[in-house]
């Protein structure tokens, strides 16, 4: 196989897109791109995939007690018993 | 109502508000500094200044969209005391593939199980700690809170194309670091 080069505004104009509504134009400009791709296929889909890993893994956690309690004590304020 | 009370100065209620809304600052702090000494700093201080500030606050957002507001102007302060995180980077700065000499080659389907959970949650970790300031924070605002180009570029005082470059340039880095570590790049 060739050596393929990313096109850079190609690119750019697909980051921007992640996670946004797509217009329906660059969506299929991608579409017809990617059908005959298999370098950029694997750019976007491992991009995405790091992102949804990330996603999933830095997800909320609840807030430690002694750092709550240290903010409370800092904020001269009393916790409501829940 | 809550916030009303709050900017009476009823203690009760500020206390109220400060127990629903610790976890998503502190959860943001954590996103963006990558540490629990930090996410708890900004913590206590976007909390000080709410205090200080909440017979002020207009009620235009939600106290929720205030305190978010402050706490990221927290944590941009601290980031910049460390080093500049404003400069302008430009499209031709580097290129886009930090990946020099390799290219990615069968992406595998499902990463995370692709290695032991313990050392992927290291890997995962290790690339965020890693990744400069100005792409991790704009990542974090972008991919993980979900905020738009727009009020990214506002709230870090850079331009919408500025954000899209630091966001892909983030992106590209945390997944490199990813391909590396599960062994799925090859020599061009």
């Amino acid at each position: 196989m060739p050596e393929h080069k990313h096109n850079k505004k190609f690119l750019e104009r697909l980051h921007a897109q992640f996670g946004q509504d797509i217009e329906t134009k660059i969506l299929k400009e991608i579409a017809e791109h990617m059908g005959n791709c298999p370098d950029c296929k694997i750019y976007v889909d491992s991009v995405k995939q790091t992102v949804k890993i990330y996603k999933v893994t830095q997800s909320d956690q609840s807030v430690p007690e002694d750092v709550s309690n240290r903010l409370f004590k800092t904020l001269k304020l009393k916790r409501h018993s829940t | 109502m809550l916030v009303g009370k709050a900017k009476a100065g009823d203690k009760s209620a500020i206390a109220s508000i400060v127990a629903n809304e610790s976890g998503r600052i502190f959860n943001l702090g954590l996103k963006l500094m990558q540490n629990v000494e930090d996410a708890e700093d900004i913590l206590q201080e976007t909390f000080l200044i709410f205090i200080n500030k909440i017979s002020t606050f207009k009620e235009n957002s939600s106290i929720g969209t205030w305190l978010y507001r402050i706490a990221t102007n927290v944590a941009l302060g601290k980031l910049r005391a460390k080093e500049l995180i404003n400069k302008d980077i430009s499209i031709h700065d580097t290129d886009f593939e930090s990946l020099k000499g390799y290219e990615i080659r069968n992406w595998p389907h499902e990463p995370e199980k692709e290695m032991d959970a313990d050392a992927f949650q290291d890997c995962l970790q290790m690339a965020m700690k890693t990744l400069p300031d100005d792409y991790r924070i704009v990542f974090v605002l972008r991919d993980l809170e979900g905020m738009s180009t727009k009020e990214t570029a506002r709230l870090l005082n850079i331009s919408e194309s500025n954000v899209k470059i630091r966001l892909m340039r983030g992106r590209l880095i945390l997944r490199d670091q990813l391909a590396i570590k599960l062994k799925c790049v090859e020599r061009k």
